[in-house]
C-alpha cells in the first residue's frame, strides 16, 4: 500500500533517479534548442542539475563509508562483549568454588565449635590435675597420721597387757599368801587346844 | 489445594474415587533416576509414580507426570536407585525395576526377592533400603528387627545382623569406615561393622538428657550420617552427635519430631511434623524454614546426579499427593502432583 502510494508520488522513480531523467531530458531539449541565450539557460540549468546530482552521489558514497566503518565498530564491540561474557561465566564459576570451599570452611568451623564446647564442659585438665594432686597429698598424710596412731594404740596396748598380767600375778601371790596365812593361823589355833589336855 | 470440581459437573464413581484416594495419599518415598531427570516416588496405595524433572523444570506445570503403575500391594515404604535400576521395597519384598523401563507404560518388575524372616508367617514392612557401593549390596532393614545385607550380583541374602529390639525406621551408611548405623523404635542407634558383622557401638539417644523428650517416646525416626558426625532425631529431639566420643553436641530447637534428614554442603536439612523443610547450621542456628505444600513431610530427596546438573533440586513429599520441587534452597518452586 505504501509501496503503491510512493510510486504514484514518485512517478518516475525517486528524487536522484528523477534528476537523471530530466537531465537526458533537458539535454535532448538544449540540443534541440533554437536561441543561444535560451541554450545558455539551458546548459548552467543542466550543470546545476549535474552537480545536485555528483552532490547526491557524494553523500551517499560518504554515508556507505560511515555504515561501512559503523559495521566494524559494532563488530568490535562484539566481540568485546561476547569475551567479557566468557570472562563473566569463568569467574562465575570460581566464584561457585570458592562458595563451596568457603561453606567447606564453614561447616569444619561449626564442628570444631561443636566439639569446643562440649570439650568446655569438662573441667580443665590442670585444674583437675592438681586438684588429684592435693588429694593424694592428704591421703598420704592421713595415712601417715593413722599409721602412727595405730602405733601408739600398739604400744599402749602392750603396755596396759603387762601392767595387767602384773597386777593378776600379784593378786595371785597375795591370794597364796592370805592362804598361807590362814593355813598357819588355824595350824597354832589347833596346836594351842591340843596340848592344853 | 486440591483439584477444584465445579459444582454443575455431576461426578462419576471413577472421579469420586480417584479423588478420595488423592486426599488420603501419603507418599513414603523418593527417588531420583541416574541420568538425572526423572524422580520416582512410591505412596501408600503401591503406585510408583514417575516424574520428568526436566520437563517440570523447563515447561511450568506441564503434564510432567510420566505415568505410574501399581508395583506393590503395599505401600511403598522405601526406594532407592542403583546405576540401572530402582529398587523399591514395602511389605516384606524388595522388587527390582530397569529405569529404562520404567519410562514406557506398563514395564514389568525385574526381580522381587523376600530376604528370610524367622517366621514365615510374619511379613514385616520394609522400611529402610540402603546401598553399599563398595561391596555391590543392599541392606534392608525394617519391620522384623533385622538387618538383611542382599548381594545385588547372586540376589543371595548373606548376613543378618541382629540387636535392635524394636523396629528399624532408618538406616545410613559411615562412608569411611564401613559401618551401617540403623536407629529404630526401641531408642538406640546401632552401629554395625559390614566386616565383620557385629556390633559395634551403641548410643542410647534417650538416656541422655539434653535431647531426650520423654513425652514424644524414644523411636528414632529419621538418621543421616558425614563419617564423623551423625544426625538423629525423632522422638527425642533433633541432634547433632559426635562418632567418635558418642556426645551430643547441638541440640536443634524444634519441637516437631523430624522424620527425614541429611546433610547438603555446609548445612543440615532436615523435614517432619511440621509443613516446612529447615535448614540448619552445624552450630544449631535455624538458618531458614521454607515452607512446602504437604501438612507433614516425610521425605527429602536431593538430585546431585552429575550427569544433569541442570535439574539439582530438592524435592520433598509427605502426607499429600504432592511432592514439592525447590529448585533454590529459598522457595518452593512448584509442585509434581499424583
Amino acid at each position: 500500500e505504501v509501496i503503491r502510494k510512493r510510486l504514484l508520488i514518485d512517478g518516475d522513480g525517486a528524487g536522484d533517479d528523477r534528476r537523471i531523467n530530466l537531465l537526458v531530458k533537458s539535454f535532448i531539449k538544449w540540443c534541440n534548442s533554437g536561441s543561444q541565450e535560451e541554450g545558455y539557460s539551458q546548459y548552467q540549468r543542466m550543470l546545476s542539475t549535474l552537480s545536485q546530482c555528483e552532490f547526491s552521489m557524494g553523500k551517499t558514497l560518504l554515508v556507505y563509508d560511515m555504515n561501512l566503518r559503523e559495521m566494524e565498530n559494532y563488530e568490535k564491540i562484539y566481540k568485546e562483549i561476547e569475551c567479557s561474557i566468557a570472562g563473566a561465566h569463568e569467574k562465575i564459576a570460581e566464584c561457585k568454588k570458592q562458595i563451596l570451599q568457603a561453606k567447606r570452611i564453614r561447616k569444619n568451623r561449626q564442628e570444631y565449635d561443636a566439639l569446643a564446647k562440649v570439650i568446655q564442659h569438662h573441667p580443665d585438665r590442670h585444674e583437675t590435675l592438681k586438684e588429684l594432686e592435693a588429694l593424694g597429698k592428704e591421703l598420704e598424710h592421713l595415712s601417715h597420721i593413722k599409721e602412727s596412731v595405730e602405733d601408739k594404740l600398739e604400744l599402749r596396748r602392750k603396755q596396759f597387757h603387762v601392767l595387767l598380767s602384773t597386777i593378776h600375778e600379784l593378786q595371785q601371790t597375795l591370794e597364796n599368801d592370805e592362804k598361807l596365812s590362814e593355813v598357819e593361823d588355824a595350824q597354832e589355833a589347833s596346836m594351842e587346844t591340843d596340848p592344853k589336855p | 489445594m486440591e483439584r477444584a470440581v465445579p459444582l454443575a459437573v455431576p461426578l462419576g464413581q471413577t472421579e469420586v474415587f480417584q479423588a478420595l484416594q488423592r486426599l488420603h495419599m501419603t507418599i513414603f518415598s523418593q527417588s531420583v533416576s541416574p541420568c538425572g531427570k526423572f524422580l520416582a516416588a512410591g505412596n501408600n496405595y503401591g503406585q510408583i509414580a514417575i516424574f520428568s524433572l526436566a520437563s517440570g523444570l523447563w515447561v511450568e506445570l506441564g503434564n510432567s507426570v510420566l505415568h505410574f503403575s501399581l508395583a506393590h500391594d503395599g505401600p511403598v515404604y522405601s526406594m532407592v536407585s542403583t546405576d540401572r535400576h530402582l529398587l523399591s521395597a514395602g511389605d516384606g519384598e524388595v522388587k527390582a525395576w530397569l529405569w529404562a523401563e520404567m519410562l514406557k507404560k506398563g514395564c514389568k518388575e525385574l526381580w522381587h526377592r523376600q530376604p528370610p524372616y524367622r517366621t514365615s508367617l510374619e511379613v514385616p514392612e520394609i522400611n529402610a533400603l540402603l546401598l553399599v557401593p563398595k561391596e555391590n549390596s543392599l541392606i534392608l532393614a525394617g519391620g522384623d528387627c533385622q538387618l538383611h545385607t542382599m548381594d545385588l550380583e547372586t540376589g543371595t541374602f548373606t548376613r543378618v545382623l541382629r540387636g535392635h529390639t524394636d523396629y528399624i525406621h532408618c538406616l545410613a551408611l559411615r562412608e569411611r569406615s564401613p559401618e551401617v548405623l540403623s536407629g529404630g523404635e526401641d531408642g538406640a542407634v546401632r552401629l554395625w561393622d559390614l566386616r565383620t558383622a557385629k556390633e559395634v557401638q551403641t548410643i542410647e539417644v534417650y538416656k541422655h538428657e539434653e535431647c531426650s523428650r520423654p513425652h514424644n517416646g524414644r523411636w528414632i525416626g529419621c538418621l543421616a550420617t558425614d563419617s564423623d558426625w551423625m544426625v538423629c532425631g525423632g522422638g527425642p529431639a533433633l541432634t547433632l552427635w559426635h562418632l567418635r566420643s558418642s556426645t551430643p553436641t547441638t541440640v536443634f530447637p524444634i519441637r516437631a519430631p523430624q522424620k527425614h534428614v541429611t546433610f547438603y554442603q555446609d548445612l543440615i536439612l532436615s523435614a517432619g511434623q511440621g509443613r516446612c523443610v529447615n535448614q540448619w547450621q552445624l552450630s544449631g542456628e535455624l538458618k531458614a524454614q521454607v515452607p512446602g505444600s504437604s501438612p507433614g513431610l516425610l521425605s527429602l530427596s536431593l538430585n546431585q546426579q552429575p550427569a544433569a546438573p541442570e535439574c539439582k533440586v530438592l524435592t520433598a513429599a509427605g502426607n499429600s499427593c504432592r511432592v514439592d520441587v525447590f529448585t533454590n534452597l529459598g522457595y518452593r518452586a512448584f509442585s509434581l502432583s499424583f
